[in-house]
């Protein structure tokens, strides 16, 4: 009998067992401490944090780069276990900051990625799991490079003498606009102020360090200013599966002006931001509140609209750049669906 | 070689003295020519596939520079690189495949799906896959088969690969005269019984698309707008009279009147762009606008290789052609006005109209209706991301 039964102990005589019941849980407490053992000398917030230090790095980015190095330092042996730090590590880095969007997706498409194991099931271990670290390391490469590539895509779209509305600040719209001064392209932007988080102070002067002529407005200028205006380029935060956006609390008002202004919406973002949200009104999002200054006291009964973003659906964007191409929003829920399914 | 070279020149003449008209002969005869090309060009031992695309881009972008308006080139030189690439891969699977069987160790389907990512353009799912994998695939059909097999073989590997190439391109070329059919075939389900509908310009599409539902013993009554200053109209409504349709011929200023008692607009295009937006003969912008505002469905004819890959920009003033003043004024007429310096009077004939996705009810390709969004699976069918830029 003991030949069949892997059990160590050899007291064992086919009745279920006191001991065996104590095995059981040693086993399963002995799993955890796998990944908090390492703890001193591994901490996937630790390296996430060190990533993030870079300057201009996206947190999708820092987060993909964090996973990247939890492959590397794993001492798993099998896949199931190298999948399931993985979790662990993702999990974690969700926790950071649960209201943001794009580091959810980012993990969840890393988490995607790495364990498809369609050319995995044949090799051994160390071939696959080198594998896997190399996919790892390539989806960091291609979500840094991302805003360059866009900026390059988005090039033709922008014309001498057109007039730029931009909301929120954005360091993918930001590098477009500077590819496009490099390109010696003359062109004016309008900044709303993006109260509160003065989003359009920061661009502003980023813009005239590049010398292009900028315009402030406040929020509510944006429709007496429109007429003047060509396109208007906006970033994300999330690219929802019907092809709206998730981004700055604003947006969806803009982006319904320029609709009804025949102007075109542009909104620039990043692959790892696709999402598996679907939102359908402005009130299925998670809220993300923040606090919000009015610069007077406000009686504590008088109730804030805290939430700081929007979702502006597909119907109102024109375009979206991304680094898998210039894509119509009917063509993201293709693209998730492909590679979800 | 020296014969093809002449060809190319012979026809690049042409194509910038606009003596040949429509997208369709315009496709036909770039595609035989883009055969004789295929045909005559000398193949090195290494790397076919990509001497013969460089031929054929070398050539393509001379005919592009020469008419840049005529989108049907551009379209039908992308559909033939895409189609060399297309066979190439198809010869490199088969290859790989049959060197698996002698233990090479890379999976047939692995080398096979990463290989066709190559073709599509990038996607999420083949973000990853794209580059590790296919940097090997091209080179090793090419290198494979120098260490196997013998000159014999070689000399029929090449022949192999210009004969599909050929094949392909005779594909297309049935493809492009039979797009009418295809189209025409589709009639009876769009059009009913006593319709009224609106044409503008002089489509054989269109004409063969009217006259299929007529077989059918559909009736129906045709408006058509005349299509000033070239009188299309015209034309088409004699056609349609020949045929035995009731027509009323309307001015371009009638077409917003006369509009609420239409119950759909059908159109041929010159092109459909990547976003799903028409190019037209001068006045469907308007059509397209008046349709919108009393809900009348506006459906669009257009032969596959009229899909082009690019997205327009500015395409009214890039994407257009300005004909000569003659046709709205006669010579004399205003020279009085014309004559000074910087005369106060100026002239334009615009021959192209550009309708923007959200005017568009239903793109009606050989292949079937489509939704204007529904072009990039279309084109990602048809056309390799490599080829957009020549």
């Amino acid at each position: 009998m003991t030949e069949v039964n892997p059990n160590p102990n050899p007291n064992h005589n086919g009745i279920v067992a006191s001991d065996w019941i104590e095995q059981a849980q040693a086993a399963a407490l002995l799993r955890y401490p796998v990944i908090a053992g390492r703890g001193p000398s591994f901490s996937v917030i630790e390296e996430f944090n060190k990533w993030r230090q870079q300057a201009d790095l996206a947190e999708a980015v820092a987060a993909i780069r964090a996973l990247a190095a939890v492959i590397r330092a794993s001492e798993a042996r099998t896949m199931m276990e190298l999948e399931i730090e993985l979790k662990k590590a993702s999990a974690t880095l969700k926790s950071w900051d649960t209201t943001s969007i794009s580091l959810r997706a980012g993990c969840d498409l890393f988490m995607r990625y790495v364990t498809r194991t369609s050319a995995l099931e044949s090799e051994d271990f160390n071939t696959a799991k080198s594998r896997v670290l190399g996919r790892a390391e390539k989806f960091g490469e291609i979500s840094y490079k991302a805003r360059k590539i866009i900026a390059v895509l988005s090039q033709d779209f922008i014309f001498d003498g057109c007039t730029i509305l931009v909301h929120g600040f954005s360091r993918v719209v930001l590098e477009i606009l500077k590819t496009a001064t490099q390109n010696k392209k003359l062109f004016r932007v309008l900044c709303t102020e993006g109260r509160p988080d003065k989003t359009g102070v920061l661009l502003a002067k980023e813009l005239a360090k590049l010398d292009v002529p900028v315009k402030l407005l406040i929020d509510s200028a944006v429709a007496y200013s429109m007429d003047e205006v060509d396109m208007v380029i906006v970033g994300a935060d999330g690219v929802v599966e019907s092809g709206g956006v998730i981004n700055m609390m604003g947006t969806y008002q803009i982006a319904l002006l320029a609709h009804s202004m025949n102007k075109p919406v542009y909104v620039a973002a990043e692959s790892y931001k696709f999402a598996r949200l679907y939102p359908l009104d402005q009130k299925d999002l998670a809220p993300a509140l923040r606090p919000i200054d009015f610069g007077v006291h406000v009686p504590p009964k008088i109730e804030v609209e805290r939430s700081a973003r929007d979702y502006t659906p597909p119907q109102y964007l024109t375009m979206l750049f991304t680094d898998l191409g210039v894509l119509t929003p009917s063509v993201v829920s293709d693209e998730l669906i492909q590679l979800y399914l | 070689m020296p014969d093809v070279q002449s060809m190319v020149l012979e026809f690049v003449n042409k194509l910038r003295k606009r003596k040949i008209e429509g997208s369709q002969a315009t496709a036909r005869c770039t595609v035989e020519l883009l055969k004789s090309v295929v045909s005559h060009h000398r193949l090195p031992r290494a790397n076919q596939a990509s001497a013969l695309i460089d031929a054929v881009r070398g050539v393509g972008a001379q005919l592009v520079a020469a008419n840049p308006v005529e989108l049907a080139v551009g379209n039908v030189v992308r559909r033939v690189l895409h189609i060399i690439r297309e066979e190439d891969l198809s010869l490199a699977t088969a290859a790989v495949s049959e060197l698996d069987f002698n233990g090479e160790g890379m999976s047939a389907a692995v080398v096979a799906a990463a290989a066709r990512s190559t073709l599509r353009p990038p996607s999420l799912q083949t973000l990853l896959e794209g580059t590790t994998e296919s940097a090997t695939v091209p080179y090793t059909f090419s290198s494979g088969v120098d260490s196997e097999s013998k000159t014999a073989d070689k000399s029929s590997i090449t022949q192999k690969l210009k004969d599909d190439v050929r094949g392909g391109i005779d594909q297309l070329i049935k493809d492009i005269t039979d797009c009418h059919e295809q189209i025409a075939e589709q009639a009876i389900e769009h059009i009913h019984q006593n319709e009224v509908i609106l044409t503008l310009g002089n489509s054989r599409t269109v004409l063969e698309f009217l006259c299929a539902a007529k077989e059918k013993k559909r009736s129906f009554r045709v408006f058509v707008a005349e299509g000033a200053p070239r009188y299309q109209g015209h034309v088409l409504a004699k056609e349609l009279v020949a045929r035995g349709l009731q027509t009323t011929v309307i001015t371009d200023s009638a077409v917003f009147a006369m509009i609420s008692r239409v119950n759909m607009v059908i159109i041929g295009a010159h092109a459909v762009m990547a976003n799903g937006g028409v190019i037209g003969p001068v006045g469907v912008n308007m059509a397209a606008l008046a349709a919108k505002k009393h809900a009348v469905p506006f459906v669009v004819l257009a032969g596959s290789h009229k899909l082009c890959p690019l997205y327009p920009h500015n395409p009214e003033v890039l994407l257009n052609e300005l004909r000569s003043p003659c046709e709205l004024l006669d010579f004399g007429e205003f020279s009085d006005c014309l004559d000074s310096g910087s005369p106060l009077v100026q002239v334009v004939n615009p021959t192209f109209d550009y309708v923007p996705p959200s005017l568009v009810s239903l793109v009606i390709t050989d292949t079937g209706g489509h939704n204007p969004s529904y072009m990039y699976r279309l084109i990602a069918d048809y056309y390799s991301a490599d080829d957009l830029v020549m």
